[in-house]
């Protein structure tokens, strides 16, 4: 539906709510900056049949190969083989529990990384079937249903641990995917790079938390998409933590990163991936948490009413 | 000589279990196309490549023929510019041939290197002086098909066979030596590919590049393993996209380091993967020269071709961890807490295991 030339958002998911007109959101022990680590686990599907949707981007987008694309197939295997060995690694060094959005084809046929992942204090988030079948509003109501209904209860199984989050695959939505999160029992979503700040998105089925990852430092969209050399993600991901953490003084910030092992695992890279963690956990002030943790702090203490404060 | 065994201690260790997760009462179908074991490298046996050497440094240029006048396959075409022929593009991959390789060969020669090159067969019908250098260097050939404008995509099982027995044959008649592997000419391929390879005698496929270490292929009959080739660390892609050879002088420095240091736990393989068309370029060269002094300058470090990597691997490595990786799928999937134990921390952790190879 085209926007309704009105005050305010053009759909009815969130508020409007420029920075400048917010409460103070406050952090435990105040601190400027929460830092949220994603560290994406998703399957690329050899032969995605026919009716998905794959975003045409999501192999890495040089473009579109003949089959069998066996290319970006291991590409994409490398980092459940090798690459989040190293990216766990590095967070348990700067002590980052990582957030790690896991789909049901990770989680059914890789066991091993499902509890090697648990066993290193990692939250699991639903994050669809694979990452060929991409949420979109083809889907019919139904099959949305039983999609999101699927992702969780694989996960589920898999790991006995029912999910608190979602990222969809490619952050895929349709018109109604907040509703269905929320009356599949979600609590928070990873979906709109839109803040830095959580905030409530208001469904049919009670409050799902937006936790906003914002899409600049995802490691695929700015290494992959974006050809940008490592070096400068590394002093990219600096200095938005510096500027956050200058602003969290007057009103607590969200940090989310969003890594995918298969690049950012790579032996040239995962040494800036380090660096950059060194430089943020160098300050006091940072608080470092999972997703529910974040969004569990943040529920219970919304940012306080008042004025001018952003 | 055996490798040594990472040695585990058996009990149920993990968390999760201890919680009481349930455990997968399903044993899922493998996930297509289902050629490998999972095998996280944590947990691999280890071992360490010729003379205790922590890093296994394959240098493959892809020494390339792209016709004027290809023939069209319907899936790829290698001239997408313009009708064919584009001469610029032709002209721009045929200076490779012409001046780059003799600029590269310089280069690699001052360090030393034995390239397993990645080689478009027919260059040595139509580039004799190129084959006689590399015989006359003693390195090693795998097949980067006939011509670079010839994919695999296309073909019957039958036309696919010969292709190898048309491969096999040409480099022994113009070489003398016996084929043992192949990059397929721009990542092309059948589903059938690695049966096909394995019937035919040959050791390994790269071009997946999954892993940081050889690793067996699941085929109808006999052994292949696939060879860590590298598009990351190449520089088509690297020049492709934005950077040029000082960037890729750093990458491979800081690939190499890593790779160092996590080869003390278990033998890596760098590929460092150029194209004369390429790297051969007069401002880009020196870049390639100090990438490679770089890496030779460090002592535990076997500079080798695919071809012996491949056969080393084979003779030493591939029984033990094919066996661990059955080990482990069927502990993960028979819902028995045969859980191994936490691995060791990937990497840095010099007290773990040093297998020295006893030989």
């Amino acid at each position: 539906m085209p926007g309704q030339r009105r005050y305010g958002m053009d759909h009815e998911f969130y508020r409007w709510s420029p920075m400048i007109r917010r409460g103070t959101l406050r952090w435990p022990d105040n601190a400027r900056v929460a830092l949220c680590v994603l560290v994406t686990l998703e399957h690329l599907e050899w032969n995605p049949p026919a009716g998905t949707y794959q975003s045409p981007t999501v192999a890495g987008g040089r473009g579109s190969r003949a089959f069998p694309n066996y290319l970006r197939f291991s590409h994409r295997e490398y980092g459940h083989r090798v690459g989040i060995f190293r990216v766990l690694e590095t967070l348990a060094r700067h002590d980052v529990k990582a957030t790690i959005p896991m789909d049901a084809m990770t989680a059914e046929h890789y066991p091993y990384l499902v509890r090697y992942c648990l066993d290193h204090g990692a939250e699991l988030i639903a994050h669809g079937l694979s990452a060929s079948r991409m949420i979109t509003s083809r889907m019919s109501e139904a099959e949305e249903r039983e999609y999101i209904a699927r992702s969780v209860e694989t996960l589920r199984t898999a790991s006995g641990i029912a999910s608190a989050g979602w990222m969809g695959p490619e952050s895929g939505e349709s018109l109604r995917t907040p509703h269905l999160l929320a009356e599949a029992g979600l609590r928070y979503v990873c979906d709109w790079a839109n803040d830095d700040q959580p905030y409530p998105i208001e469904t049919r089925a009670g409050t799902l938390v937006s936790l906003p990852a914002m899409l600049d430092l995802d490691d695929v969209n700015a290494l992959w998409d974006r050809f940008m050399p490592i070096e400068t993600y590394a002093r990219m991901l600096k200095s938005a933590f510096d500027v956050l953490y200058r602003d969290g003084a007057r009103n607590g910030r969200l940090m989310v990163i969003t890594l995918h092992p298969w690049l950012i695992g790579q032996p040239f890279r995962v040494g800036f991936l380090d660096d950059a963690l060194s430089h943020i956990k160098r300050r006091g002030g940072v608080w470092t948490a999972t997703g529910a943790e974040i969004v569990d702090w943040y529920s219970r203490h919304a940012p306080e009413a008042s004025g001018r404060v952003g | 000589m055996k490798i040594a065994r990472t040695v585990l201690t058996v009990k149920p260790h993990f968390r999760a279990l201890r919680r009481g997760a349930p455990r997968l009462e399903s044993v899922a179908m493998p996930l297509p196309p289902d050629r490998f074991y999972y095998s996280p490298i944590v947990e691999r046996p280890r071992f360490r490549w010729p003379n205790g050497a922590r890093v296994a440094f394959w240098v493959a240029p892809n020494v390339e023929f792209y016709e004027y006048l290809p023939e069209a396959d319907g899936v790829r075409d290698p001239w997408p510019r313009t009708p064919a022929p584009d001469v610029r593009e032709y002209g721009y991959r045929d200076y490779g041939n012409r001046v780059g390789f003799w600029r590269m060969l310089d280069v690699l020669d001052k360090h030393r290197i034995r390239c397993g090159v990645s080689l478009n067969l027919a260059v040595l019908e139509h580039h004799p002086e190129i084959g006689e250098a590399m015989i006359q260097r003693n390195w090693d050939f795998m097949s980067h098909g006939i011509y670079n404008t010839r994919y695999l995509n296309a073909c019957s099982e039958e036309q696919e066979r010969e292709f190898y027995r048309d491969s096999i044959e040409t480099l022994h008649r113009l070489t003398g030596k016996t084929l043992k592997g192949m990059l397929a000419p721009a990542f092309s391929g059948t589903e059938r590919t690695p049966d096909l390879m394995a019937e035919a005698n040959l050791e390994y496929l790269a071009g997946w590049t999954h892993d940081d270490q050889p690793f067996p292929f699941k085929v109808r009959s006999g052994r292949l393993i696939s060879m860590p080739y590298s598009v990351e660390l190449n520089d088509s892609p690297v020049f492709l996209t934005g950077q040029d050879a000082d960037y890729f002088y750093r990458i491979g420095k800081a690939q190499f380091d890593r790779l160092y240091q996590d080869g003390e736990r278990s033998g890596m393989v760098m590929c460092v993967a150029v194209h004369p068309w390429r790297i051969g370029l007069p401002h880009r060269v020196k870049w390639f020269d100090a990438l490679l002094g770089y890496v030779m300058s460090h002592s535990e470090v076997w500079q080798a071709t695919s071809d012996e990597i491949a056969d080393y691997y084979m003779a030493h490595c591939y029984d033990d961890v094919l066996a661990h990786a059955q080990d482990l799928e069927r502990s993960s999937t028979s819902g028995a807490p045969k859980w191994p134990p936490i691995p060791p921390t990937f990497g840095g952790r010099r007290e773990t295991l040093r297998p020295p190879l006893s030989s």
